[in-house]
């Protein structure tokens, strides 16, 4: 970090910025109604830029951060990754100048509503742009002032112009209704410019502090444009991956895109990295350094099972290959998806709670009882079908402009403009729903040594004055020990999930598609979940998208990758990543980086389709002392010494927090 | 043949290479003041408690080598790229029947690596340990009557079995564990760079004393007293083992 960019940010970290913020005067709520059309948005963002004044921090060269302080409450659309890089190459003037001839063209009322609402959205950026040049020129920020004469009007030259470029159309994207705004395959499309400013003579170094200023800029506005949580920005990065003719593509942007967000240790830019079989362990290692920081990324994706995954449901192979992650997990296909993969869950460890209440006393053996959950998954994908009508949804004309086809088509992002529109389904509980199952089949129908009867009361009772019946379920096998009969049963309730939906009419006109993800519904769903045969108490959480029952002592991480990795993971391409904790102590030296890098390439190799692997830290230490029996797994281990946390006397594990506070 | 084990931790990090599972034995002959694994001490099975005084679980499974092996080859596709399994302790010679059986059944299936402080009877140590691919030795004290009083236990037959070790084939690992003021010495680290010299050994790898150690001694109901001063920085001294060629790896 050279002087300005920590000037920069530590402007970021101070947060006083946010108080030069203002209310809007028309507050955004009440002017925002339905119907969604064109004008109703071209109003809204006008309104919104109408009051927009530029707001610069010390060593900023970016600018364009958000000046109101009302949050966006009338977001409608993103949570996908549009085509940047076509415009940031293009430039505003030549897309308007294109845009205006195909609308001369046009005579159809509803093309021509869009396009000129297309054409109205570009025409506003000017104004703003002339704002914040005067503003860059008047304190003294001289590059941004000066870049700010042609860009984005003219198509960037330069890596800076790119990135600043870019910093502008998330400005105007969010002015709209658009959040959730996915940088997409960055290392890839902004790579030429990288290279040519290299060949210019521009030192890497120089490069690499502009790089580092624009993951600040992308932190700046990150506590307004939120959707479930505070940090929940969309703002993902997916680095690498293979291409067509099977060569990985990783290069030293991708490098040091990694290297900067270890230096700044900010939330965003979320980095995912595609690798697969083929992957050079190097790139393992540079991820797990990453990991090593605790931010909880990077998340790793499996092109070898992602791809044929895509391709699969239809997914045109090119842009399979061009795959990218949609704000959490969700693999969507950039510049002319706009798949929206989270419009339904398919709650597992509710269904199979139903199933039993209605079922299991009639049910002889346990195959009729299975039957009857597949029966339910495919009643519950029925009704999915129904679900997301998207004839209210706005045209989002400025979205268009991004999306590849629609300035051609003039047709809506949602109404036909994009290639692929289908819906995914998460599927939260997987692993509460198969230990709920394995102890059913093994107690009541194998052993025989619980009847219905008690169990149905000890489930309605909460387990209260039940605690031997709920003992009896905790000891059945559960997922993520590597135990076959349960392990297969999660992955026939994968496969009734993938039978049921995959490939079904989506009222979009796209399909659907299967996931194992959990979003925030692992804890609200969890919160609504009665008691549940594996054990589980009601109201208590799920684990977070495709893990093990939370509280499960396991036998360790190898029997957990190997548990979650036997399903052909194909079949549920909506996504949702396994995820671990391994203490932050692990990594203190190359030999645990090594081995944490061998580790994840052997959940990648053994077929397993995204891995979240986090560095425990401080935060959770205090939470695992304040209540162990949720963090039976955490282990600390230094050189030969290893012992679960929650097994030590207080003041060493007091020890172990508190030398992690000169850390973070 | 049956066996008493502490723990058995996949992924753990520094046991050998590669991925690997390590199986604690539970028992050792040793008494180290320092010892960070005192579960491992006692051969037979005892209640671990929480701070509270409630008990947690009982250290100490009995398995048998069959059910042992058939759980550790379940991970064998994970473990059999480079990595395998550890067995440690305790000291794992001392059950050395059920090592045996558990190796043997292990040959040719998957790597397998004991790690030994290497006191027990040279009869013990020459029959068991040409069926491991790998040997983690530890050197601890080379001076008798210090080790006498930080061990409890003279370390005549570790030198012994050292010195049998180093005359086979077998690829093996030299560890000493750096207690601050106790084996960190110049004269201690010394007598060991000389050692391994005399035996052409070309590395060391030292392990700095953790401060945590002490951790477990009360949830077993005992006390901590390591007779050394613990907040003191343990000094690897790696110049010492230069000037004899020998590679120092502080881990
Ligand atoms: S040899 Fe190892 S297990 Fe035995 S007492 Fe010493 S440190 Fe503990």
């Amino acid at each position: 970090m050279n002087d300005q960019t920590k000037q920069y940010y530590d402007a970021l970290k101070a947060k006083e910025y946010r108080k030069e913020r203002k209310p809007l005067s028309d507050p955004l709520p009440e002017m925002y109604e339905p119907p969604y059309d064109s004008d109703c948005y071209v109003r809204y963002y006008k309104t919104v830029l109408s009051e927009a004044f530029p707001i610069l921090l010390p060593g900023d060269d970016f600018g364009f951060h958000k000046s109101c302080t009302d949050v966006s409450r009338g977001l409608r659309a993103g949570n996908y990754t549009l085509n940047y890089a076509r415009v940031i190459g293009e430039g505003f003037g030549p897309v308007l100048d294109r845009l205006k001839a195909r609308v001369a063209k046009e005579s159809d009322p509803e093309k021509l509503e869009l396009g000129n609402a297309m054409i109205a959205c570009i025409e506003e950026i000017p104004p703003i742009v002339e704002k914040y040049r005067k503003a860059a020129e008047d304190a003294g920020h001289v590059r941004l002032a000066e870049a700010l004469t042609r860009i984005p009007w003219e198509g960037a030259k330069t890596f800076y112009e790119a990135c600043l470029f870019f910093q502008i159309c998330i400005y105007f994207l969010r002015s709209g209704m658009t959040a959730h705004l996915g940088l997409g395959r960055f290392d890839q499309y902004m790579l030429p410019y990288f290279e040519s400013d290299l060949k210019r003579g521009v030192p890497e170094e120089e490069l690499f502090e502009t790089l580092e200023r624009f993951f600040i800029s992308l932190n700046v506005d990150s506590d307004s444009y939120h959707g479930i949580q505070a940090g929940d920005n969309g703002q993902s990065i997916v680095l690498g991956g293979f291409n067509v003719s099977g060569d990985y593509q990783i290069n030293r942007l991708s490098e040091l895109c990694i290297e900067a967000c270890r230096e700044l240790k900010l939330i965003d830019p979320k980095i995912n990295i595609r690798v697969g079989k083929n992957t050079p362990f190097e790139v393992y290692k540079k991820g797990t350094l990453l990991t090593k920081e605790g931010l909880g990324f990077p998340q790793y994706c499996n092109d070898d099972v992602v791809i044929p995954g895509l391709i699969a449901l239809g997914y045109r192979p090119e842009d399979a290959y061009d795959y990218v992650v949609a704000a959490c997990w969700e693999f969507i296909i950039p510049n002319v998806g706009a798949d929206i993969p989270n419009r339904c869950s398919m709650d597992f460890p509710k269904i199979v709670s139903e199933v039993l209440d209605e079922h299991l006393t009639g049910a002889e053996t346990f195959e009729d009882l299975f039957a009857f959950v597949d029966e339910k998954i495919r009643a519950n994908a029925d009704d999915f079908l129904t679900k997301g009508n998207l004839a209210e949804e706005a045209p989002l004309p400025l979205d268009a402009v991004f999306l590849d086809g629609c300035l051609e088509s003039l047709k809506g992002v949602y109404s036909g403009g994009a290639r692929y529109m289908n819906f995914g389904a998460h599927g939260p509980g997987i692993a509460i729903a198969a230990d709920a199952l394995m102890a059913v089949k093994e107690l009541i129908y194998e052993k025989k040594v619980l009847t219905k009867e008690l169990l149905l009361d000890a489930l309605h009772a909460d387990f209260e004055g039940y605690e031997d019946v709920r003992k009896l379920l905790l000891s059945c096998p559960k997922m993520g020990n590597n135990e076959d009969p349960v392990d297969e049963l999660a992955g026939r309730l994968m496969e009734s999930f993938a039978t049921h939906l995959n490939g079904r009419p989506a009222i979009s006109g796209g399909i659907w598609r299967a996931g194992t993800g959990s979003a925030q519904g692992y804890i609200s769903r969890g919160k609504r979940c009665p008691a549940t045969a594996d054990g589980r108490k009601a109201g208590e959480p799920y684990p977070s998208s495709f893990s093990p029952a939370l509280g499960m002592k396991t036998n360790g991480l190898l029997s957990t990758i190997q548990s979650f990795t036997k399903f052909d993971l194909k079949k549920v391409i909506n996504g949702g990543p396994l995820t671990i904790e391994v203490h932050d102590t692990v990594f203190r030296n190359e030999l645990g980086i090594e081995k944490t890098a061998m580790l994840v390439k052997e959940f990648i190799d053994l077929g397993g389709h995204q891995l979240q692997i986090n560095a425990v830290n401080r935060e959770t230490l205090l939470d695992a002392k304040a209540h162990p029996e949720n963090y039976p797994n955490l282990i600390v281990r230094v050189w030969g010494w290893s012992g679960y946390f929650v097994e030590l006397a207080p003041e060493y594990q007091d020890h172990i927090i508190k030398r992690l506070e000169f850390e973070y | 043949m049956s066996g008493t084990v502490f723990s058995i931790e996949e992924f753990s990090i520094y046991d050998g290479p590669g991925i690997r599972t390590t199986v604690f034995l539970k028992g050792c002959p040793m008494r180290c003041r320092w010892c960070h694994n005192p579960e491992g001490q006692s051969f037979s099975p005892e209640e671990v408690k929480t701070a509270g005084g409630a008990e947690m679980r009982i250290s100490g499974q009995v398995w048998e080598a069959e059910d042992l092996v058939k759980k550790l080859l379940k991970n064998k596709p994970i473990l059999s790229h480079g990595g395998g399994v550890t067995f440690s302790g305790g000291e794992p010679l001392s059950q050395p029947e059920f090592l045996l059986e558990c190796l043997k059944k292990l040959k040719g299936h998957l790597h397998t690596a004991v790690q030994t402080a290497g006191n027990v009877p040279a009869e013990v140590f020459d029959e068991v340990i040409p069926w491991a691919d790998l040997v983690l030795f530890d050197l601890k004290l080379m001076d008798p009557g210090k080790s006498l009083a930080w061990t409890g236990q003279d370390n005549a037959p570790i030198l012994r079995n050292f010195d049998a070790l180093t005359r086979r084939s077998l690829p093996f690992l030299v560890r000493t564990p750096l207690i601050p003021g106790v084996t960190d010495t110049e004269e201690n680290l010394g007598a060991i760079a000389g050692l391994l010299d005399r035996h052409g050994v070309s590395g060391i790898e030292l392990l700095p004393y953790n401060k945590m150690a002490g951790g477990k001694y009360a949830s077993l109901g005992r006390i901590y007293d390591p007779g050394f001063d613990e907040s003191a920085e343990p000094d690897p001294r790696t110049a010492l083992f230069s000037a004899h060629g020998i590679e120092a790896k502080v881990l």
